[in-house]
């Protein structure tokens, strides 16, 4: 027994000292479970990628380091990396909306990329995921997902009511919209031509957004001093969005959701539900869903928002942490693509900011969804970075709900958000 | 003599220190860290000591918010009409169960809904109260009344969620007033009977007075936790005009978690607070004015 102890404990010390030689870094992200181990087929085999593969091929080439991947809810991830910031356990990487970077940076959670990683990210990705890591005119991580909207229609409704092109202007839409949407007998509605969806933030306010950015008008004003909102070209964007109503193309109650069920003709919707419509229309998905650019008031414009990479500024393995990201965000493949290009792309269903992965993946992103939106990259402007960004964009959701139930006139709304977000703004710079 | 009985202190002090422990860290801790934070702005990014002593500026600009003045003004109309109507039907039908047959299967039936996570109730009554294909409309559109938007019309919306809430609480409420009917001697009604006394009166000068100390709990109970409600609103309102439907957890969480304003949602929280204090006060009061019988 003793002579076998001697080994045993040798043995040990060897696998410790392997262990604690090893850099440990935590990857938090908020993705779900196929996200991460890979979407496999009926016998378990792997079709495509998840994040969990990444990681274990960098670690193979890396053996001496060791990623953990932590996954939580969207909801949560905010308020997880917090936490874990306060308690002094921070995750070393993360993925970040980019709505919430200021706080962050602002608060020194963030830290700051090497100037070659900002020299890359400047260089190599589309204008507004690069807006979109921009905060106070510094890059604070890599964009990893870029959304924008797109108007999806379903073709079998339009053709039914004699429509054989989706609209192009505003005001087609509105007219469409109104003769597309169809009652029963007993006055409920059967069909909506058009559906907004009043109780998420991004369904309310980016479609507003870019209906602002098409006539020509501004939310906040550069230097985010003051909210532009009262002025006319914002008033008429939600005027135009307020005549949907008034025509009957839409109501209060009607739900972008139901789109996938074949109830509603047209919604403002981002790329990343192509999954669920493939999975709601089945075999008939090709044939009914269609995807044009948002119908504008003067010019094509749209709204768009993005995710970076970062790496928390209280992480113990900075340089191993940003070793990674490049790894997997600015170092390409021999097929010259970024792995976190074809992450995006093959699995998460997102557009990859990076432009040279754009012509990289023709089957996922130039498909009959995607495509649409990838051209519409080009009139994408970017969801403001400004302090306090959930606030505004929460109070500005507040104010079109109320237009859209009546309860306000546009100008009204828009003069009482504008008068909220001015004291925020007030408050920050 | 001396050392003995300060031995059966400490020995006392020592069965009470797991709880004092526990409240401390747990209640105590957080209720005076949190009115530290109500003086302050901060958003939990800065060291807590860093954060700027603002004193009663989290306060009036609470009292300044119209959201915060009505999810105020929805919780007191919340809390008030679910209590007392709760109390009402659960009444009615404790009363109807303890004449019965099969109470135990009526009891049970009414109990369910108690059991039932409120997040799964929000979610069956979000598809009755659904404008196009809910139950809801169905029956009123089968009576020739025009189907209305329940969850999302700012004239209804509070008050769906308020039937939800009935709905769901009556059976927790009505198990109790059942155990405290079981428990009112019936020589008392015999007594009264002999005397000439209808069903009614037994009710009015025997059944309620002795229901008393039951009714002063649940109301108390009720009202407490009306006032702090939050899932059901959140889960059934968020399509609606905030205004309409917020309540002030509701409130407070949103400015605690998704603005990050730690100083102002714990100004909301101690304002709630006050407010429960108040009306719980209230409520003793009125049921001690003239004395809470018992009946043994």
């Amino acid at each position: 027994m003793k002579k076998l102890l001697v080994p045993i404990l040798i043995l040990l010390l060897i696998f410790t000292s392997v262990s604690f030689g090893k850099t440990k870094l935590i990857f938090t992200v908020h993705w779900s479970d196929y996200q991460v181990e890979g979407v496999k087929d009926e016998k378990g085999n792997l079709v495509f990628k998840g994040l969990k593969q990444y990681v274990e091929e960098y670690m193979k080439t890396h053996p001496d380091v060791e990623i953990e991947i932590r996954s939580v809810a969207f909801d949560e991830l905010l308020k997880k990396i917090i936490i874990d910031h306060t308690a002094g356990l921070p995750s070393d990487i993360y993925v970040l909306y980019s709505l919430w970077g200021v706080e962050l940076v602002r608060s020194g959670i963030l830290d700051e990329p090497s100037a070659d990683v900002q020299n890359a990210v400047r260089l190599l990705f589309v204008k507004p995921a690069v807006e979109g890591a921009t905060i106070d005119g510094k890059i604070w991580g890599v964009p990893i997902e870029v959304d924008n909207y797109a108007l999806v229609y379903n073709k079998k409704l339009l053709a039914s009511a004699g429509f054989k092109k989706p609209p192009r202007t505003w005001s087609e839409l509105v007219s469409m919209a109104a003769k597309l949407t169809k009652r029963n007998p007993d006055g409920s509605v059967a069909y909506y031509g058009f559906a907004f969806l009043a109780g998420w933030d991004s369904a309310v306010v980016h479609p507003y957004l870019a209906l602002l950015y098409s006539n020509s008008g501004e939310f906040l004003t550069k230097d985010f001093k003051e909210c532009l909102l009262d002025r006319k070209e914002a008033i008429e964007a939600l005027d135009a969005e307020l005549e949907l109503f008034r025509k009957g193309g839409t109501d209060t109650s009607a739900s972008v959701w139901n789109f996938p069920a074949g109830k509603v003709a047209m919604m403002i919707m981002a790329p990343w539900y192509e999954t669920s419509l493939k999975i709601g229309f089945k075999d008939k998905y090709a044939e009914t869903v269609g995807v044009a650019p948002i119908p504008y008031l003067k010019k094509p414009a749209t709204c768009g928002y993005t995710w970076f990479i970062g790496v928390d500024s209280a992480s113990k393995n900075k340089k191993q942490a940003w070793d990674f990201i490049k790894w997997m965000t600015i170092q390409t493949m021999p097929n010259g693509a970024t792995r976190m290009g074809e992450l995006m792309a093959k699995n998460i269903g997102a557009i990859p900011p990076r432009r040279s992965d754009l012509d990289k993946f023709p089957d996922e992103l130039n498909d009959l969804y995607t495509a649409t939106f990838v051209k519409e990259l080009i009139h994408t402007i970017q969801e403001p970075n400004v302090a306090q960004g959930q606030e505004i964009k929460t109070i500005l959701m507040r104010e079109i709900v109320e237009a859209w139930n009546g309860r306000k006139t546009a100008e009204q709304a828009l003069k009482d958000a504008k008068k909220k977000i001015d004291e925020i703004l007030k408050e920050n710079y | 003599m001396k050392k003995s009985l300060e031995n059966r202190i400490g020995a006392g002090y020592s069965f009470l220190a797991p709880a004092i422990i526990f409240y401390s860290i747990f209640f105590l801790f957080p209720v005076i860290f949190s009115l530290l934070v109500s003086f302050k702005k901060w958003n939990m990014l800065i060291p807590f000591t860093k954060a700027p002593f603002i004193g009663w500026k989290n306060f009036l600009d609470l009292l300044k918010d119209e959201l915060f003045l009505m999810s105020l003004r929805n919780t007191l109309l919340y809390a008030l009409l679910t209590v007392s109507i709760t109390l009402t039907i659960s009444l009615f039908y404790a009363i109807m169960i303890n004449k019965a047959k099969f109470s135990v299967f009526w009891r049970f039936i009414y109990f369910a809904p108690v059991v039932t996570p409120q997040v799964a109730i929000a979610t069956i009554w979000g598809y009755l109260y659904n404008p196009n294909n809910g139950l809801l409309n169905a029956i009123l559109r089968f009576f020739g009344f025009k189907g209305l938007n329940w969850l999302t019309d700012p004239s209804t919306a509070l008050f769906s969620i308020i039937l939800t809430a009935i709905w769901a609480g009556i059976g927790g409420s009505m198990l109790i007033f059942t155990a405290s009917l079981k428990n009112i001697p019936q020589e008392y009604y015999d007594a009264a009977k002999i005397d000439g006394a209808t069903g009614f009166k037994e009710f009015w000068y025997i059944t309620l007075p002795l229901l008393k100390p039951t009714l002063l709990f649940l109301s108390a109970t009720g009202l407490i936790g009306a006032w702090q409600v939050f899932d059901l609103p959140y889960m059934l309102g968020r399509n609606a005009p905030a205004k309409s439907v917020m309540t002030v957890s509701w409130y407070t969480y949103e400015t605690a978690f998704q603005y990050l304003r730690m100083g102002r949602a714990s100004a909301g929280a101690f304002l709630l607070f006050v407010v429960i204090f108040v009306i719980t006060l209230i409520v003793l009061w009125i049921f001690r004015k003239g004395g809470i019988k018992g009946y043994e």
